[in-house]
């Protein structure tokens, strides 16, 4: 078994209620075991203990019970954190920094400095295509901008483990792509990439596997395609398929005891109309061919 | 990228989050209303009554001295108290704590921002006060040299040195930099309220009324001791209130500059380890508190 990048072991959260016996359980008994390099999602609605669950992992919220290790650290070791990068939903940065002050303000506590420092800041800059804004304010940022560079800042230390929760959230569908883009590229690189969300067709896009929280408890678990899978179906997608083809395959099926339950034009997305619609060509086409690359994946 | 080996403690990590903290504090617009504010009074001191040159040069200290102290407190006070509060609302904390940042370097940042805040405003204020001074001696010294002309140069030179006397002396650096001390003492305090405190303004409000007690504790202290005298339960109980509420008025060295006498090195050197002492134990209990906080 792969080297295990986050391990949850029976870690529960329970928030007591001032001059009350009652108290709220945030998270009940929670076992999760990530693998290096994968692309793990926590889905759940609103209040599901998403927030919280990654707060103990990143040590920021003492569990009341079990433990959280990061590549085999106890969470609560500062020093795990070395080997971590994270995304708080919609983060705040001060607004009077610019994007090189700011980045080069997370370099410092991760111990950049000098020539490593600067080199790394104008990588990320880049790298989250906010290089043409690397002087201006953060105030004059607008959100999508203001996401990208909360996830340069989570990368600066070039992590191991990526945590983000709800990265996605206030962003626009093209920001929300170049985000997803990013986490795929990260992936490549065996970036681990743990994230939140409640956008299922994003996770179900990115992610290898995911865990449905439902009131502190992780009621599903499992690889996205198996999870999503209907066992006793079958789809076909067909090009240039004459009208005499799909009429012999279901008399086919018919014969053979199986049942056309739908027959339809396969539809694009309602996010890549909407991006083929607003960008540039040339950017639509790469979108486009990336879609179509991962899918063949 | 290659990982460095985590150190248990980093001056760096503590002088980038101070660095950011002081950028942040000098955007607050009361740190220009409190400098404007001490203009006005220093400047105010040049339109005084008539006195005397020795009178004049007194209260122009004391006044100058007394504002501050007290605009060095407001502004530890104000810019300390809503620190924690906004980066723990605004989720700021959690991109910092989620580095590899010990809590108390991050406590000890913040207190290093407001502490390099305090710092400019003296220096600032130091500086006018200087500058003030030493225009009014410059203005006494023509008009004695001018109301003098045709008396023995002897005669002139040791009025001359009389003025020169009034102004700047040795107390003048030692009082100085107990304001700045005291001020430290507030706003290590203040960080200290602000980490169990559920709202700025408690902050706030807790923290003056310690700034208060604190000038008051000293003649609580020797009322107490003469009610209860000097035994072990009474000390202790004295020592207990002295560390929540401490004495603020040893650090005001104005009797001392106005009176024209020196403060004596050895009370000085022995103030000012108290108020370091302070403000580490703040500094520690700080830490403690914020440590075991959910964010």
């Amino acid at each position: 078994m792969s080297e295990l990048a986050v391990s949850v072991v029976g870690m529960s959260k329970v928030y007591p209620v001032p001059f009350s016996r009652r108290a709220v359980v945030a998270v009940r008994e929670l076992n999760l075991a990530i693998a290096s390099g994968e692309v793990y999602g926590l889905l759940g609605p609103n209040g599901s203990g998403k927030s919280t669950t990654l707060k103990m992992i990143l040590g920021l919220v003492p569990p009341s019970r079990g433990r959280a290790e990061i590549f085999g650290r106890a969470s609560s070791d500062v020093a795990s954190r070395e080997s971590v990068g994270f995304l708080p939903e919609s983060p705040y940065f001060p607004k009077y920094l610019t994007g090189t002050e700011t980045l080069r303000f997370y370099g410092k506590l991760c111990g950049l400095r000098g020539e490593r420092l600067r080199a790394r800041v104008g990588e990320l800059l880049e790298l989250v295509g906010l290089a043409s804004a690397a002087d201006r304010r953060l105030s004059g940022y607008s959100k999508g901008m203001l996401q990208r560079i909360g996830l340069a800042q989570a990368l600066v230390n070039e992590p191991r483990l990526l945590v983000l929760d709800e990265p996605t959230a206030g962003v626009d569908p093209a920001g929300s792509r170049d985000i997803r883009d990013l986490i795929l590229r990260l992936k490549e690189r065996g970036t681990t990439v743990l994230l939140s969300s409640h956008l299922l067709e994003q996770v179900q896009e990115v992610c290898d596997r995911v865990g449905i929280l439902a009131n502190g408890v992780l009621v599903r678990e499992g690889r996205v395609e198996e999870l999503l899978a209907v066992e006793n179906q079958t789809e076909l997608i067909l090009e240039n398929a004459p009208a005499e083809l799909l009429m012999q395959i279901a008399a086919l099926a018919s014969t053979s005891g199986a049942r056309l339950v739908e027959q339809r034009k396969p539809q694009t997305t309602l996010e890549r109309l909407f991006l083929e619609a607003t960008q540039p060509e040339d950017s639509s086409k790469r979108r486009t061919s990336n879609a179509e690359h991962r899918r063949s994946d | 990228m290659q990982q460095q080996q985590h150190r248990a403690f980093s001056f760096r990590r503590v002088a980038a989050i101070a660095s950011i903290t002081l950028t942040e504090l000098t955007r607050l617009r009361v740190f220009y209303v409190l400098l404007i504010f001490a203009l006005v009074l220093i400047g105010s001191s040049m339109f005084m009554a008539r006195m005397t040159f020795q009178q004049e040069f007194q209260v122009l200290k004391d006044i100058s001295l007394g504002a501050m102290s007290l605009f060095t407190s407001i502004l530890a006070i104000v810019g300390t108290a809503r620190l924690l509060p906004q980066d723990v609302d605004d989720r700021a904390v959690y991109t910092i704590l989620a580095k590899p940042v010990p809590r108390f370097e991050y406590i000890a940042g913040k207190l290093g921002g407001v502490l390099s805040l305090l710092a400019i405003s003296m220096l600032v204020m130091t500086a006018l006060f200087c500058a003030v001074l030493f225009a009014r001696q410059q203005a006494v010294l023509a008009a004695t040299a001018h109301q003098m002309t045709g008396l023995p140069p002897q005669e002139l030179s040791d009025a001359l040195a009389n003025v020169r006397a009034s102004t700047f002396n040795s107390s003048l650096l030692p009082a100085i930099l107990l304001v700045y001390i005291k001020a430290a003492i507030v706003a290590s305090l203040t960080l200290f309220i602000s980490t169990f405190a559920t709202s700025t303004i408690f902050t706030i409000v807790v923290a003056v009324f310690v700034y208060f007690i604190g000038h008051l504790q000293a003649t609580a202290r020797a009322f107490w001791l003469s009610e209860h005298g000097g035994g072990w339960a009474s000390r202790t109980f004295l020592a207990v209130v002295a560390l929540l509420f401490p004495d603020l008025q040893l650090f005001d060295g104005v009797d001392h500059l106005v009176a024209g006498t020196a403060i004596p090195m050895a009370l000085f050197v022995k103030t000012a380890a108290l108020g370091c002492f302070y403000v580490v134990i703040y500094l520690l209990l700080a830490t403690a508190v914020f440590s075991g906080k959910e964010l």
